[in-house]
């Protein structure tokens, strides 16, 4: 059966006979049900836990011990291609769900587990700007968000001290904020190369916002700068939703019950969510009961299960009376320049991501030939076996070059990521698959995605200049990726927010409005993207949300 | 497109070796992908990792279909011109093949302690050690610092530029 768990509890589960739970007590009826413990579900989970709900969070994956993770193996680097592979299809765990993404530009990248793709993400945490949320009114695309910075602005603190930020005040390209918990991630040789060189062209640069702790914070300890943060961090010091929410929430009697797939939200004759069933390791079917269900599952899981959630009274998917769930599908497209600087070596030393990030690009200028911007984020170099495979480019080239083509590379690479905002758009969708499922033999999401032509421009953009700052910092080789497909970190806009039902799913308090105890919290209610990454700001939300709860539905708590 | 449960042959081995030998040659005194007895471990990485195998026994049933290979009595006949010839046409005909095979081949060279040596790279996983950066110099924000702000202020009313 599956039980609250924990991660000491994890190591010794057994799995016991299988008792499926029909018929509710009221003591086994969750006030909050969350679907999927990553970023935002353990942010809700936390604070509504604070707040005297019982919280219940069904999680496909598991708990990760961090002493497991694959930087402590000789073998790391292979780990890192297949077992620990970023994109589930290559993955192929049993916890993944597969995803149909042979008609997208990009591929979708995800974790399943206790702390969902906190557990694999570069930790890059910079916030939205105030023209995020309002592009409709100031450059006349997408829409407004129903909420603006101001009305973020404490949660985003909130989330900063829970995670745990590094950084520093006085960035002029963003609005002034509170101070950074910790001081920022030395920038190390390399990235202090590269900064001199945004400082001879006149541009900005800032050490990027990072929750990776450059000191010690909350027990746990500081970066060693090992280089590849992307695979789970040994010592906790890189933030991830099981080591620093998750174990609050439970001290404040959250469950979290690990191997349960949900499969559909319940729905009573009102219309409104009456639990989800899920199912076990061993295919048994199980329902939590609750009183309200918070969706959680990110921005491609979220609206599949909403979508698979067809009832008499959602005929057309649950929430889904606009039509919008699945549909404005948005990635940060990523165009990646890398410069090979000889004056640099051992580019590998220091988190791989994260170093500065530039927003010389980042607000609309009506001077260039798209509407809103990017940013730089500026990435090391890595391990042998990723450098000859290339990173985000061609690999090193086999025959008679192939040694120098290696030696030009290694430890001599350095990235700028130009990452953009992308606009929703209705074509770009996550559907039902009808042929492919996971391993329980449910449906797997389809991603439709086309990137569009304002993407490009800016994309093309982004690499023009990346090579001017390259080439200020003495690059002799300049290698560009106009696209990088398998760049799919950030998964937003299917199922957005609102004040209209019949352009939106779910109002500015992340309630849905098809039915008043179901809450979206993940990036699917994204109105549109920033070109930032959108963890700190989906978390916020989250955050937001249960706020709204704790204060304004009491009706949910039993 | 071939089983990926065929198991190789003592000539597809032999294929194997001098194609990795092509794709990283010598270097120095260390011999090529080859010649440091790797073909074995491809093979073992390639059961492991399914979705690479197809990779391998394609390329190497291309390589025994190459008319050249066929008229000279084999791969290994030919000189080494007209081996890199029959590579680069698997490669233009085969490249999704192709990029795997040659995955396969980087995974298992440069995982090679012989090899870390060479390249200068220290042989040991990421943790527990980590590296050293210079500590943080606050001072390098000396010129950014004195610019103006110019992210775009949205008042709740009209929503000005700044």
């Amino acid at each position: 059966m599956n039980e609250a768990s924990t991660p000491d509890q994890e190591e010794q589960t057994i799995i016991a006979p299988e008792i499926t739970t029909d018929g509710q007590s009221a003591s086994n009826v969750a006030d909050i049900l969350i679907v999927g413990a990553g970023a935002s579900g353990a942010a809700v989970a936390w604070r509504l836990a604070q707040a005297g709900f019982s919280v219940v969070c069904l999680e496909q994956g598991r708990w990760i011990n961090p002493a497991f993770y694959p930087t402590t193996e000789q073998n790391w680097e292979i780990l890192g291609r297949h077992e620990w592979n970023w994109d589930p299809n290559k993955r192929g765990n049993p916890e993944d769900y597969p995803v149909n993404d042979s008609e997208s530009d990009i591929t979708p990248l995800m974790f399943a587990a206790v702390g969902g793709s906190t557990i694999h993400w570069t930790a890059h945490t910079p916030r939205f700007h105030p023209s995020d949320f309002r592009v409709k009114t100031l450059d006349g695309v997408a829409d407004d968000w129903p909420l603006t910075y101001d009305d973020l602005d404490p949660y985003y603190d909130m989330n900063d001290m829970m995670m745990g930020c590094s950084g520093i005040n006085g960035d002029p390209a963003v609005p002034p904020r509170s101070p950074r918990p910790m001081p920022p991630i030395p920038l190390g040789k390399d990235g202090e190369h590269m900064a001199a060189a945004f400082d001879r062209l006149g541009w900005h640069w800032w050490p990027s916002d990072n929750y990776v702790n450059s000191v010690p914070y909350k027990g746990r300890d500081a970066c060693n700068y090992c280089g590849p943060v992307g695979f789970g961090c040994t010592r906790k010091a890189k933030s991830s939703t099981d080591v620093n929410y998750w174990p609050e929430a439970i001290r404040l009697g959250a469950v979290i019950k690990t191997h349960a797939r949900v499969s559909e939200i319940t729905i009573g004759a009102d219309g409104r969510a009456t639990g989800a069933n899920y199912l076990d390791r061993a295919g048994n079917v199980h329902h939590q009961a609750a009183r309200s269900v918070v969706m959680a599952g990110n921005g491609i899981g979220t609206p599949r299960l909403l979508l698979m959630s067809k009832s008499d009274a959602h005929p057309d998917g649950l929430l889904n009376s606009s039509g919008l769930v699945g549909k404005n599908l948005m990635f940060h497209p990523y165009a990646m320049t890398t410069g090979l600087i000889p004056d640099l070596s051992e580019t590998w030393k220091g988190p791989m991501g994260n170093i500065l990030m530039s927003q010389e690009f980042y607000e609309t200028d009506p001077h260039r030939d798209f509407v809103r911007g990017y940013a730089y984020q500026l990435n090391r170099g890595s391990g042998p076996l990723f450098t000859a495979l290339g990173g985000a480019h061609q690999p090193v080239e086999w025959g008679a070059g192939h040694h120098e083509d290696f030696a030009e590379r290694f430890g001599h690479n350095i990235t700028l990521a130009g990452i953009g905002e992308d606009l929703p758009e209705e074509h770009n969708t996550v559907t039902l698959d009808e042929q492919l499922t996971d391993s329980s033999g449910l449906p797997a999401p389809k991603i439709n995605y086309t990137l569009s032509e304002n993407s490009r421009s800016m994309m093309d953009h982004s690499i023009k200049s990346a090579t001017t700052v390259l080439q200020e910092a003495g690059a002799t080789r300049i290698m560009a990726n106009p696209l990088l497909r398998g760049g799919g970190w950030h998964l937003m806009g299917t199922a957005r927010m609102g004040d209209d039902p019949e352009r939106s799913v779910v109002d500015k308090w992340c309630q849905a409005h098809d039915a008043d105890n179901v809450f979206i919290v993940d990036g699917s209610v994204f109105v549109t993207a920033g070109a930032v990454n959108p963890t700190p700001t989906l978390q916020a939300i989250a955050l937001r949300a249960a706020d709204y709860i704790a204060h304004e539905r009491d009706d949910l708590k039993g | 497109m071939p089983t990926t449960d065929r198991q190789l042959t003592d000539v597809d081995r032999v294929v194997l070796t001098r194609v990795m030998d092509l794709i990283i040659p010598p270097a120095g005194d260390l011999p090529g992908a080859g010649g440091l007895g790797l073909a074995e471990r491809l093979e073992r990485a390639s059961v492991r990792y399914g979705r690479l195998r197809s990779g391998l026994l394609t390329v190497l049933d291309a390589m025994s279909l190459d008319i050249a290979s066929r008229i000279e009595g084999g791969f290994a006949a030919l000189d080494e011109e007209r081996q890199i010839a029959a590579i680069t046409t698997v490669e233009s005909d085969l490249p999704i093949q192709f990029s795997e095979f040659v995955e396969l081949v980087y995974e298992t060279y440069y995982t090679d302690s012989r090899v870390y040596e060479r390249i200068g790279w220290a042989g040991r996983p990421p943790q527990p050690e980590g590296f050293d950066l210079e500590p943080w110099d606050p001072a390098i924000l000396e010129k950014v610092r004195k610019r103006e702000p110019f992210w775009r202020e949205v008042s709740q009313v009209g929503y000005a530029l700044r």
